[in-house]
C-alpha cells in the first residue's frame, strides 16, 4: 500500500511540476465563487458577470495589448476550499489579482493568505460591515455593505410611506443575518424610528406564524426582516397568510429572484435595498443587461457586482500605466475615480469600500422594480 | 524539478497537508469513543469548546500558544466527564441521539454569546498555528491510540466493544473505561478545534454544526475502524480528492462545477461499495487476492 501511495505522490508531484506559460502581456485574474453548496445561487450569477466582464474589457482594447486571463475556481461553499483555492491562485496560477470569495465568512478565512503574499482581493459580494478591509491594505471591497445600503434604503421608503415606528425579525444563529439585524436595529435608532419589538428565528426555521404573531400584536407600521432568501419567502407567505399587511423590507438576502419564485404574489410589495439599479438607463449599464441577455442571462445584482469587480480591476491596470503586477493593481486601485460602472460612477471610500448609489427595489408582477 | 517549482507545490497544497492533519485528528476523536462500542456525535461540540476557549486566551491573556492548546486540550475533556456520567448509560442510537442533543445545546449556546458575537462568531484570531505543530498532534494521538493497542486497556476496551455484560461479567469496569475514552476523544477534538481556529483565522458556531460530526463519521467509516489508523487514512483521502480533482479538472480544461461534486460522490460511493471494511482494508484484501491467485496457479 505504501508503495502505491509513494508511486501515486510521485505523478502527481510530477504532474504538477509543468511550468506555467505565461506571456508577458497576459494578466491572471482569479474568481473564486461558490458554484456548489449553499451558496450556489449567488455564485452561478457572479460567474455570467466575470465571463462577460473579461469579454467585453479584452475586446474593447482599453488596456492596449494587455490581455486579462480569467482563472475560475469552485470553492463549494466551504472554508477548507476557499483557503485551497485562494493558495492556488497566489501560488500555483500566480494571479496579479482575486475576485470573490461569495461569502463574508470564506472570505474571513481565505482574505488573510492574500493579504500574506501582498495579493490584491476584491470582494465583489461580501457585505458584513466589519472585518473584511479590516484584514489589510490589499482588500478593496466592490460590494457596498449593509451599512451602506440599508440606512439609505430606509430613508426612500421612509419618504414613500411615512411610518412612525418599525419592529425587525431576524435569524440570530447566522453570520449573515445577524450583521444585517445590526445594521437595521441601528439604521432605526439613527433615523429616530421607535422599534416596538423584536423577534428571532433559527436557520433551519420553517414556521414563523408565532413570531409573526405576537409581532402583529404590537402593530407596528413597518416590518423590517433580515432573512436568507430561503426563509425569506416563507416569512413573507406566512405574513400575508395572518392577513397581516404591513410593508416589509429585507435585507440582502431577499436580493434574489427565488423571493418571487417561492412566495409568488405573497412578494408583491417587498421592498429591499439594492447596490444595483436595474432600471438606471446608464448606457454602461444597458450595454450590461444587453450583454447579459445575450448570453441567456437574466442579471441580478451579483452579477452586476461581479462585472464591476473585472472592471475595477482594468481601470487599476490603466491607472498604474498599462501595468498588471501585483504592487501595480494595488496602486492603482487607490486612484479608481468615478468609473463608468453598471452600479453607477464608482470610486473608493478612505477605508477601501466600494462607494457609489445604493437603491431601493420593490416587487412588483412578480418582478423587481425600482422604487423611484 | 527546480527548488522554487517545488516551493509553489508546496505553498499550493500546504492548507489540503494542514486540514488532512487537522480531519486526521477529528476521525481519530470519534474513532476513540468507537473503539469501546460508543457512538458520541459530540465531538463537534467538544471542537467548538476547544476553539472558544483557545480563541478567548489568544485575545485576552497573554498566555504562550502551548499553554493555550493545553487548556482547550483539556477544558473538553473536564466537561465531558460530568456529560459522560448520565449519557453514557444510554446505548446505540439513545446514546447517538442524546450526543447530537448536547452538541445542538453547545452550538445554540454560542450562537447567543453576545460575548464572542453570537453567531458571528471571532474574526481576525492570529495565526499561530504552524503545520508541524498540527502533525505534533496527529501524532501524539497515533501514539496514545497504538499504546492502547495490544495493553491491558486495549483488551478491555475490545471486550466491552464486543459484549459489554461478558466483560463485565470478567471484573471489567466498563464504565470507568467508556468514561475515560469519551474524555479522551473529547480533548482530540479541542485540540483540533484550537489548532482550526488559529489556522483559519476564525471562531464561529456555524463551523460546529451537525454536518461536522457527520464528515468526522464518515472519515472514519471510509478509512475502517478496524485498526487505529484508520481513520486518519480516511481523512487523507476524503480531505484530497477533492483538491486531487480540481487539479486534474484543471488539467483537462473542465469548467469549475458541480461535475466536479459528482465524481466526488462517485469515488465515495465506490469505496464504501467495495472496501466495506474501509480503506485501510485494502492492503490486506489485495494480499489475499493475490495469494489466492498464487495458488490457483500452483494448482
Amino acid at each position: 500500500m505504501f508503495a502505491s501511495v509513494r508511486s501515486l505522490a510521485a505523478t502527481a508531484v510530477a504532474l504538477l511540476a509543468l511550468p506555467t506559460l505565461s506571456a508577458a502581456e497576459t494578466v491572471k485574474i482569479g474568481a473564486a465563487f461558490s458554484l456548489t453548496g449553499n451558496a450556489a445561487a449567488y455564485g452561478a450569477q457572479q460567474k455570467a458577470g466575470v465571463q462577460a466582464a473579461i469579454d467585453d474589457v479584452n475586446k474593447s482594447g482599453k488596456l492596449k495589448g494587455i490581455t486579462l486571463e480569467l482563472v475560475l475556481e469552485d470553492d463549494a461553499t466551504s472554508k477548507e476550499q476557499g483557503i485551497a483555492v485562494f493558495q492556488r491562485f497566489i501560488n500555483r496560477d500566480k494571479v496579479s489579482a482575486i475576485i470573490g470569495p461569495t461569502l463574508s465568512t470564506t472570505a474571513t478565512a481565505a482574505d488573510p493568505l492574500a493579504q500574506q503574499a501582498r495579493t490584491p482581493v476584491v470582494p465583489v459580494s461580501n457585505t458584513a460591515p466589519k472585518g473584511i478591509t479590516d484584514i489589510g491594505d490589499y482588500v478593496w471591497r466592490v460590494s457596498l455593505t449593509e451599512a451602506q445600503v440599508i440606512p439609505s434604503a430606509l430613508k426612500v421608503a421612509q419618504a414613500k410611506i411615512g411610518f412612525k415606528n418599525a419592529a425587525i425579525l431576524y435569524g440570530n444563529d447566522d453570520a449573515f443575518t445577524k450583521g444585517g439585524f445590526d445594521v437595521m436595529k441601528a439604521s432605526l435608532e439613527a433615523a429616530g424610528i421607535p422599534i416596538v419589538d423584536i423577534q428571532t428565528f433559527a436557520t433551519k426555521d420553517r414556521d414563523f406564524n408565532a413570531q409573526l404573531t405576537a409581532l402583529k400584536a404590537k402593530n407596528p407600521d413597518f416590518l423590517m426582516v433580515s432573512a436568507l432568501v430561503e426563509q425569506a419567502a416563507a416569512i413573507v407567505s406566512q405574513a400575508r397568510q395572518l392577513g397581516w399587511n404591513v410593508p416589509i423590507m429585507g435585507g440582502n438576502g431577499f436580493n434574489s429572484p427565488k423571493l418571487m419564485a417561492n412566495a409568488g404574489p405573497a412578494a408583491e410589495g417587498v421592498m429591499v435595498g439594492t447596490a444595483w439599479n436595474k432600471a438606471s438607463a446608464d448606457p454602461v449599464n444597458q450595454a450590461f443587461i444587453a450583454g447579459q441577455k445575450a448570453r441567456g442571462n437574466d442579471p441580478d445584482q451579483f452579477c452586476a457586482q461581479a462585472y464591476t469587480g473585472v472592471l475595477v480591476i482594468a481601470d487599476a491596470i490603466a491607472q498604474a500605466g498599462m501595468k498588471g503586477g501585483r504592487e501595480d493593481i494595488k496602486a492603482g486601485f487607490a486612484k479608481v475615480k468615478d468609473l463608468p460602472t453598471p452600479l453607477g460612477k464608482f470610486s473608493f471610500l478612505p477605508s477601501r469600500d466600494g462607494n457609489h448609489a445604493a437603491a431601493v427595489q420593490v416587487v412588483k408582477n412578480g418582478k423587481f422594480e425600482i422604487l423611484q | 524539478m527546480s527548488l522554487e517549482s517545488l516551493q509553489d507545490l508546496w505553498l499550493t497544497y500546504q492548507s489540503t497537508v494542514a486540514f488532512i492533519g487537522l480531519n486526521g485528528l477529528l476521525a481519530l476523536s470519534v474513532y476513540t469513543t468507537l473503539s469501546c462500542g460508543q457512538l458520541s456525535l459530540a465531538q463537534a461540540a467538544f471542537m467548538a469548546i476547544g476553539a472558544y476557549a483557545s480563541a478567548i486566551l489568544t485575545f485576552h491573556s497573554g498566555l504562550p500558544f502551548a499553554v493555550n492548546l493545553a487548556a482547550a486540550t483539556l477544558l473538553p475533556a473536564l466537561v465531558a466527564v460530568p456529560l459522560g456520567l448520565p449519557v453514557l448509560r444510554l446505548k446505540g442510537v439513545f446514546l447517538a441521539i442524546a450526543t447530537i442533543g448536547f452538541g445542538e445545546v453547545v452550538r445554540i449556546f454560542f450562537v447567543n454569546l453576545d460575548y464572542t458575537n453570537g453567531a458571528l462568531g471571532l474574526t481576525a484570531v492570529p495565526q499561530r498555528t504552524s503545520i508541524w505543530m498540527i502533525y505534533a498532534a496527529l501524532s501524539a494521538a497515533l501514539f496514545v491510540l497504538w499504546r492502547i493497542r495490544g495493553s491491558r486497556a486495549g483488551y478491555a476496551l475490545e471486550a466491552i466493544r464486543e459484549d459489554e455484560p461478558a466483560a463485565r461479567t470478567m471484573g471489567i469496569h466498563a464504565a470507568r473505561y467508556k468514561l475515560a475514552m469519551l474524555a479522551l476523544g473529547a480533548s482530540f477534538a479541542g485540540l483540533a478545534g484550537a489548532l482550526e481556529a488559529h489556522y483559519t483565522y476564525m471562531v464561529s458556531p456555524s463551523t460546529y454544526s451537525f454536518t461536522r460530526v457527520v464528515d468526522m463519521l464518515v472519515y472514519a467509516v471510509v478509512g475502517g475502524t478496524s485498526v487505529f489508523y484508520g481513520p486518519v487514512v480516511g481523512a487523507t483521502f476524503l480531505t484530497a480528492l477533492p483538491e486531487i480533482l480540481r487539479e486534474i479538472s484543471a488539467r483537462v480544461g473542465l469548467a469549475p462545477g458541480p461535475l466536479r461534486l459528482f465524481v466526488n460522490g462517485a469515488v465515495l460511493l465506490l469505496v464504501i461499495l467495495f472496501l466495506p471494511e474501509g480503506i485501510s482494508s485494502l492492503p490486506r484484501r489485495v494480499r489475499a487476492w493475490l495469494r489466492s491467485r498464487r495458488e490457483a496457479h500452483a494448482a
